[in-house]
């Protein structure tokens, strides 16, 4: 008897993507979750059949699957193009937990399993392998049409996750909470099919961050203050000596004694300061974070305390060999390589990074090692290596960028490849941020407004050297539409300009297992990149780069850097600052201890960067955030393969 | 008329069916499934279990005529058998998986034989009234469709 492939279920939104959360383009309520995206891996082929009929009555788009090795080669041909993975543990070829683990790690799905067995330790062992549910055999109705749950948990608890590490403030968290709420009524989008949860809170938040006054009408006519180098190392010293557990605002106000500088002041630069604390901690955790998720905050914060010089981490976090060798060779390399009059990088700090190098790495396990240090001696060999133009669009750093080799874009779900990528990014960026700040390289994607950006909402923010720091900001990386992914280029040497990209990548170009996220930092431009502090839904275009840099979520409460791009400077007490180009930088250089001044960080400390350094790319890093969804255009429906 | 009287007989089969525990609710949520857009759905489902099962119990045989018999591998196809069984709702022979998947504790042989045949059993009965189920609906189709 033939086998009769099921049309989409009727109701069906083919034109809009699952996916998006965007409240205010939210169809009727109740049409969600259709359209949810469900990929069924299972041997036995009544079972699979039964699931895609209920699947389908459900109004999910469904896939089967009766091979795991072919179901992950499809989620990998097609990332971003499923929402949940549903598999069954007893298979022939792989073991559903194996399976589990590669959807974990490669594009962080949620993943249900399903079983005959229903013995708690069966079902235990799912749960412990990280499966979002365990079924039990037969499956009926009731249970699959709650699997979307599943799929919005796991996108809001990676949410949560980045938002509480970059803000404290409760006004911010309700608003955060509503906004999630509302996704929960959210439905399909028709216009571009993306998730927008991030972005949605990004809004939200940033008209919150806005304004380091909102809250105290009386010290918005206070002259905002610039976090200089100076004043910053001031406020780190106070920390440390305080003890960062006791280091309150008062405190840390009276060991600074800076006249003029209030409680307000150090109160907000102190909470980025724990923002960015916080980030590097999560980042850290995400690295190790494969096997042993929780286990670094403790001695990172120990090491964290203290340096010689009150520094944090960066020295402190190599030397807990917490920091990749990779990416510490990485960095080191870059150091190395681009020595100018104008890197002071303390001989401490390249003592310290080598021996963290030289140590075994203690490091994440990277599944794809190799992929990511291919990355680093291709984004070191490719100086001026574009991205390669992917079918969808693409954006690259002018050719004066040095490119993060962009041979394999990235998803971001692939969590492992990720962490080696970002560890490599990091280093870049910390490369970045230690280069002296010259070049203005226009960035290129200004002048090219054709190129569609999206931006991710992350991006890295860092100081540039003598005079802005070129900031990324890294928000939660919002992947966006299947295969977005945010490109950081190394800037050539001349510009410290970090042009952020977000690049939609073709399908082709994921097909690589080890993918990068290659991300490309928008040289800055100062007086393109204003302010508002982005966010990057996926499909937010970002019209020259500027509004993407950077979210404001760190960006320094207190001052504005009214021509800076947006981006959180080190040192810099205002709206995100970017450090921007040759322009500025002369601006700035000029005054480098007026409290008004734009920028008057200078790059000599790495360590001073690293705080300021937001990663936000951690969330990238996350990558929890899997590119829900694009709403692959072409209708696939079932895939039987046998 | 004799759609009545066959959508009669089909009721009453079905009934049996039940009470004998053949088959449980599960089958009932595949009939469910079934609509105008699937209408042969059902008769799907159940063809792709007979086919299986009797792989399956190819399988098993070889592997149970062998000299030395892999027990892990008789219980991975059984528990197979047992999960498509349980999906289409074919109770008895669920439970007779169950059953043998218990003797396979004993790495007994002869207790093993003896349980497949139970399950063999259990499933060629079961397969005999589904035929006969599906021939009674393809027959109240043909005079609904003759009707319309």
């Amino acid at each position: 008897m033939a086998m009769q492939k099921p049309a989409v279920a009727p109701g069906f939104d083919v034109a809009g993507g699952y996916g998006s959360c965007k409240v205010e383009e939210a169809v009727a309520p109740d049409r969600f979750p259709a359209g949810l995206r469900v990929l069924v891996v299972d041997d036995d082929v009544t079972c699979l059949r039964i699931l895609e009929q209920m699947l389908q009555k459900c109004l999910y788009r469904v896939t089967i699957c009766c091979r795991a090795a072919k179901a992950l080669s499809l989620l990998r041909e097609r990332k971003g193009g499923f929402d949940v993975v549903i598999s069954d543990v007893h298979m022939p070829d792989m073991d559903g937990f194996k399976l589990l683990e590669h959807v974990g790690l490669e594009m962080d799905l949620p993943v249900i399993m399903m079983s005959a067995d229903g013995s708690t330790t069966a079902v235990m062992k799912g749960i412990k392998h990280g499966a979002c549910d365990y079924l039990i055999k037969p499956v009926r109705m009731e249970e699959l049409k709650n699997i979307w749950q599943h799929v919005l948990r796991k996108k809001w608890n990676e949410n949560k996750e980045m938002e509480n590490s970059s803000s404290l403030e409760d006004p911010e968290h309700k608003r955060r909470t509503t906004d999630e709420a509302e996704y929960a009524s959210s439905v399909n989008d028709g216009t571009d099919g993306t998730w927008k949860p991030q972005k949605k809170k990004r809004d939200a938040k940033e008209e919150d961050d806005g304004e380091l006054d909102s809250d105290d009408p009386a010290a918005s006519k206070k002259p905002r203050v610039v976090w200089s180098v100076e004043l910053h190392q001031q406020f780190v010293n106070a920390v440390n000596q305080l003890g960062i557990d006791k280091a309150v605002p008062k405190r840390i106000l009276e060991l600074m004694n800076v006249p003029g500088l209030t409680r307000e002041n150090v109160a907000s630069h102190l909470q980025q300061f724990h923002n960015n604390v916080q980030k590097f901690r999560l980042y850290l955790k995400r690295l190790s974070g494969v096997t042993q998720p929780s286990s670094f905050c403790a001695p990172l914060e120990s090491n964290a305390k203290v340096g010689p010089l009150g520094r944090l981490d960066l020295q402190a976090l190599a030397a807990t060999g917490q920091i990749p060798p990779q990416t510490l060779a990485a960095l080191h390399a870059e150091l190395m390589r681009r020595p100018s009059d104008s890197l002071v990088l303390p001989a401490m700090d390249h003592q310290v990074l080598l021996q963290a190098s030289a140590k075994g790495p203690k490091c994440i396990p990277f599944d794809h090692d190799v992929v990511a240090g291919q990355s680093v001696l291709k984004c070191q060999s490719n100086t001026s290596k574009q991205f390669p133009q992917s079918s969808i669009s693409f954006e690259s750093m002018s050719s004066g960028l040095m490119g993060w080799s962009s041979s394999h874009p990235g998803m971001s779900g692939c969590a492992n490849n990720i962490e080696g990528v970002n560890n490599i990014q990091n280093s870049n960026i910390l490369a970045q941020m230690l280069q002296q700040q010259q070049q203005q390289q226009p960035f290129p994607l200004l002048s090219e407004p054709h190129h569609a950006i999206n931006v991710q909402p992350s991006c890295l923010v860092f100081p540039s050297q003598s005079v802005g720091r070129t900031s990324v900001c890294s928000e939660s990386t919002n992947l966006n539409s299947s295969n977005m992914v945010v490109g950081y280029n190394h800037p050539s040497s001349q510009s410290n300009s970090i042009s952020m990209v977000g690049r939609q990548v073709s399908d082709e170009e994921l097909k690589a297992d080890g993918v990068l996220n290659s991300y490309s930092m928008p040289g800055s431009i100062p007086s393109v990149f204003q302010n508002p502090p982005v966010n990057f839904g996926p499909s937010t275009r970002m019209p020259g780069l500027a509004p993407n840099m950077c979210t404001p979520s760190y960006g320094t409460k207190t001052g504005t850097l009214p021509e800076h791009a947006v981006g959180r400077n080190l040192g810099f007490v205002g709206k995100g600052t970017c450090i921007p180009s040759r322009f500025a930088v002369d601006d700035i250089e000029s005054s480098t201890n007026d409290v008004r001044q734009r920028s008057t960080c200078t790059f000599d400390d790495a360590e001073v960067v690293k705080q300021e350094l937001n990663l936000d790319f951690l969330d990238d890093i996350k990558t929890g955030n899997p590119v829900l969804p694009h709403f692959p255009q072409s209708g696939f429906t079932g895939v039987l393969s046998k | 008329m004799a759609a009545v009287a066959l959508k009669e007989q089909l009721a009453s089969l079905m009934d049996s069916m039940y009470q004998e525990g053949l088959l449980d609710e599960q089958f009932q949520q595949l009939q469910s499934l079934q609509d105008e857009t699937n209408p042969c759905f059902v008769m799907e489902v159940v063809t792709l279990f007979c086919d299986d099962a009797e792989r399956i119990f190819g399988e098993l045989d070889k592997i149970m005529n062998q000299p030395v018999v892999e027990f892990q591998q008789v219980d991975a196809y059984i528990h197979q058998l047992k999960g498509s069984s349980s999906s289409v709702g074919a109770q008895n022979v669920k439970l007779a998986c169950i059953q043998f998947r218990h003797s396979l504790e004993d790495n007994d042989r002869e207790g093993c034989l003896r349980a497949l045949n139970v399950v063999k059993r259990e499933y060629l009965h079961l397969r005999s009234k589904l035929e006969t189920m599906l021939q009674l609906e393809q027959r109240i189709q043909a005079y609904d469709k003759q009707k319309n």
